[in-house]
């Protein structure tokens, strides 16, 4: 039945495999653009260790280059990587583009490599052979998206901080994608050069790396078959065009960039936009209370949480805070206020990991200052952006499951291997984020995007968010910030139904109002530094703090308001 | 050898010119207009016929080569990059869609000229040989290298003392509060596209004027130094562009020399990589970069 197109459907199978190392780098939002010098390589090298006949009479000799190509792939990617990968944007495309442009001039000029004429090899790849590696790929994928593994990439993709501060290690995470990507693309040299029988150079080109890039952006990454759609698509529509006659050797090319411009243009999510409404929505699993007795129990009151002593943050000249001494014990609602610029949100930064200090010294929660951010979050510091930075294309439900990742396993490996533990540790994550979903209020929207939120919803999500690592200490930057009356009152309503759960809460806030009625301690800041602290009343008669902040006898009304 | 610096230079002139192109709608905009390298391959065509089909003298051609690019520039904003502002993919997005765009434009050319390169009517242009202090140069490679000069400082006037270039300077700055001041954005946006299309356009014509023809591929065949001149130089600098250029011409005229042509790609892209991985903002850069 398929005869006479066989070629045609293993061409379509082999961009799907090269799209998919494009996918996975993009799934993390990376533009990376070596692949073309990572195919290269492990083709090249493959030759060396591909036999030359079938192994066992019948089994395709190439079964032995593929994990040789993945595994140089791999190791060129991580070698590549290192340096690059502190790039970002187009900045890493650039670089990237340019090792492959590298390899290919050096691998014209190798001697072993038989320069620009490049080498024969047997065609061992035949249609049946190229489609399970093709079917691999995608099971690898299916199982990666809902996986603890493939949030973080998404997470990483919408927003590097915050996927840092919700405790995801970004640095490896970019790497991991990376060297699959690598190891993808080496599984594609492989099999491109033992289907056409042929190496050279000039095959792995800038050409080769846009036609990738083209793949895999028109399949989309919404769908873990994306890349299959991509090669799919671009495959068949010259065919199409010479079944209908279409023969003049423009047209084929005009057709295709004009299709590739509509889909881009007015499909967003690619051609896996038509397939992504069919995904299933995680429904509430029953009892979502029960996933919560299971956390570990938060430290008892009065437990130290973070000492720092002499704290200081300069930039360049300008000294954003200085000398500040801070002690914070389980049980506080700890209130930090201040004028603009005081250096609350830089003081904040700094004790969740997001900058390091130029002064002073301290730990929260065992971590010491200056370490990584995601060592914070695992440490059970989680923490809200006075701007939000939720992760605008994931929905509500999946943005709360970002915040799942320090208190849950890691299950990609062992739902790879259908392992029922793996199922029970993805429930688990999907009640835990039920809990806190429903804790904000937030549970009738949770398949909606942040976008679709009010300016309010958006900031109790990002509270849900945060709340979804089970924290020890919460970190609010202006939370009420632009909320109304009604909201600012709810809000400092949960605030202290959290602390009554044991929560530890570090607030920036301007509405005095809200710090009075919630706060346990009183820090004021000014000019970078502490001019007053203790209790909030107290603090707040202080005549510093009223000359400084709250305004003279005539200005204070408008502050309360 | 003095020789081959010169012949260096004269390549790297209209490196220059091809890369100021890409560097002055990311300078400002922030869009990687990868569309650029068949608009300047339009342009060498364009060119080409004009040429031959009007004989007009070289100094008419080039104005009108350039018209025909600012209307190219125009065009590849409003249908590659104007459709997907605000998508929270733009960036992304305009990649694809002008990679794109540059093969229907590239199809097109070859529906009208079909797949043989195209030439310039022999003695279109006095291939006139001169000889200033032992270096033999031709009167193409002078016109080229006039021409460039010419184009970018007049670019660079422009870019730094005209209210034009004020509004540019604000738009890549930040195009919301350049809004909010009364700049029109739209202008500026459709103003960097023309302009960035005509100075490519010209690149193509000069290109092939010193080729003598030009083929489908001369756009691609320069894309990667484009992108190796405009980190070298620091994206968004117009100065850097420049030097940056003439330095590849250089760099590649001396590999070619004590090494081997075959060898001739490595170095642009070695430097590149070295230049990336150490200092990012490139020789010259001084500009805070945005990501995309």
């Amino acid at each position: 039945m398929l005869d006479g197109y066989d070629t045609l459907i293993t061409t379509i199978a082999l961009g799907a495999i090269l799209a998919y190392s494009f996918h996975v780098v993009l799934m993390a939002g990376q533009l990376s653009l070596g692949q073309a010098g990572f195919a290269s390589l492990a083709a090249y090298v493959s030759t060396l260790v591909v036999p030359t006949e079938p192994i066992a009479g019948s089994i395709s000799p190439v079964i032995v280059g593929l994990p040789v190509g993945a595994l140089v792939g791999a190791a060129a990617a991580f070698v590549v990587g290192l340096p690059v990968l502190r790039l970002r944007g187009v900045f890493l495309a650039i670089a990237t583009i340019a090792f492959g442009e590298m390899v290919r001039v050096f691998m014209t000029n190798a001697e072993w490599t038989n320069g620009a004429l490049g080498m024969r090899v047997e065609k061992w790849v035949t249609f049946d052979f190229a489609w399970i590696v093709v079917a691999a790929l995608a099971y690898l994928f299916w199982r990666l998206g809902p996986s603890r593994t493939g949030r973080a990439f998404a997470a990483v993709r919408e927003d590097e901080l915050a996927a840092s501060a919700m405790g995801v290690d970004v640095v490896r995470t970019r790497m991991a994608s990376f060297i699959a990507s690598g190891a993808i693309a080496g599984v594609y040299g492989v099999m491109f050069a033992y289907f056409f029988g042929r190496i050279t150079p000039a095959t792995f080109d800038f050409g080769l790396t846009v036609d990738g890039l083209v793949t895999a952006v028109l399949g989309g990454y919404l769908v873990f078959f994306g890349p299959v759609l991509g090669a799919g698509f671009l495959t068949a529509v010259p065919e199409v065009q010479t079944a209908l006659g279409l023969e003049a050797g423009w047209i084929h090319p005009l057709v295709t960039g004009l299709l590739l411009l509509a889909v881009i243009l007015f499909l967003p999510g690619g051609l896996s936009t038509l397939f992504a409404r069919f995904r299933p929505k995680p429904a509430r699993p029953e009892g979502d209370d029960a996933a919560l007795d299971g956390l570990a129990p938060l430290p008892a009151k009065g437990e130290p949480i973070a000492a720092i002593r002499g704290l200081g943050k300069a930039y360049g000249a300008v000294r954003a805070v200085r000398e500040i001494d801070l002690e914070i014990r389980s049980g506080d609602v700890l209130g930090v206020i201040g004028p603009n610029g005081a250096g609350k949100t830089t003081l904040i930064n700094m004790i969740s990991g997001l900058e390091p200090p130029t002064s002073g010294e301290g730990d929260v929660l065992g971590v010491a200052l200056g370490s990584r951010p995601h060592r914070f979050a695992q440490a059970g510091v989680s923490r809200t952006f006075q701007h939000s930075k939720l992760f605008d294309r994931l929905t509500v439900l999946d943005n709360v499951l970002v915040g799942t990742h320090p208190v849950s396993r890691s299950t990609y490996l062992r739902r790879l291997l259908w392992l029922p533990s793996a199922r029970r540790d993805e429930r688990r994550a999907l009640a835990l984020a039920w809990a806190q979903l429903r804790r904000v209020g937030l549970d009738d929207r949770a398949h909606v995007r942040p976008g679709a939120l009010s300016y309010g919803d958006q900031r109790r999500l990002e509270i849900a968010r945060a709340l979804a690592s089970h924290p020890t200490l919460l970190i609010l930057d202006e939370p009420a910030a632009g909320m109304n009356h009604v909201e600012a009152a709810e809000l400092a309503d949960l605030i202290r139904g959290l602390a009554e759960d044991g929560i530890t809460v570090l607030l920036i806030e301007h509405n005095v109002k809200m710090v009075l009625a919630t706060c346990t301690r009183l820090v004021v800041l000014n000019f970078g530094a502490v001019i007053a602290a203790g209790e909030p009343r107290e603090v707040a008669a202080d005549p510093q703090v009223i000359e400084a902040y709250l305004g003279t006898e005539d200005a204070e009304e408008s502050e309360h308001v | 050898m003095l020789q081959q610096l010169a012949n260096g230079v004269f390549t790297g002139s209209i490196y220059a010119l091809f890369a100021i192109g890409f560097t002055l709608v990311f300078g400002i905009l922030r869009h990687l207009n990868l569309a650029h390298p068949a608009v300047f391959t339009a342009g060498a065509f364009v060119g080409i016929e004009v040429a031959t089909r009007t004989a007009i003298p070289v100094w008419i051609l080039f104005p009108v080569v350039a018209v025909f690019g600012a209307l190219a520039g125009v065009l590849v904003e409003r249908i590659a990059f104007r459709p997907l502002r605000g998508r929270d993919d733009e960036h992304f997005a305009g990649l694809i869609s002008s990679v794109a765009l540059g093969g229907v434009v590239i199809a097109l050319l070859q529906a009208r000229y079909g797949t043989e390169p195209q030439s310039f009517p022999r003695e279109y242009f006095p291939n006139q040989l001169f000889e200033i202090a032992g270096i033999r140069v031709t009167l193409t490679q002078l016109v080229t290298l006039g021409l460039a000069l010419v184009l970018m400082l007049g670019l660079a006037w422009l870019v730094s003392a005209t209210s034009l270039g004020r509004a540019m300077r604000a738009v890549a700055e930040n195009p919301t509060a350049a809004q909010v001041v009364g700049v029109n954005v739209g202008w500026v946006t459709a103003g960097t596209y023309a302009m960035s299309s005509a100075l490519g356009t010209v690149a193509g014509a000069l290109l092939a004027l010193n080729l003598g023809q030009a083929g489908r591929d001369l756009g691609a065949s320069i894309e990667l130094v484009g992108f190796a001149v405009i980190i070298l130089g620091g994206l968004g600098s117009l100065w850097g562009a420049m030097a940056a250029g003439v330095i590849l011409g250089l760099a590649e005229a001396l590999t070619i020399t004590y090494f081997d042509s075959t060898w001739k790609g490595l170095v642009a892209f070695a430097l590149l990589f070295a230049v990336l991985v150490l200092r990012p903002r490139g020789l010259f850069g001084h500009v805070k970069v945005r990501e995309v």
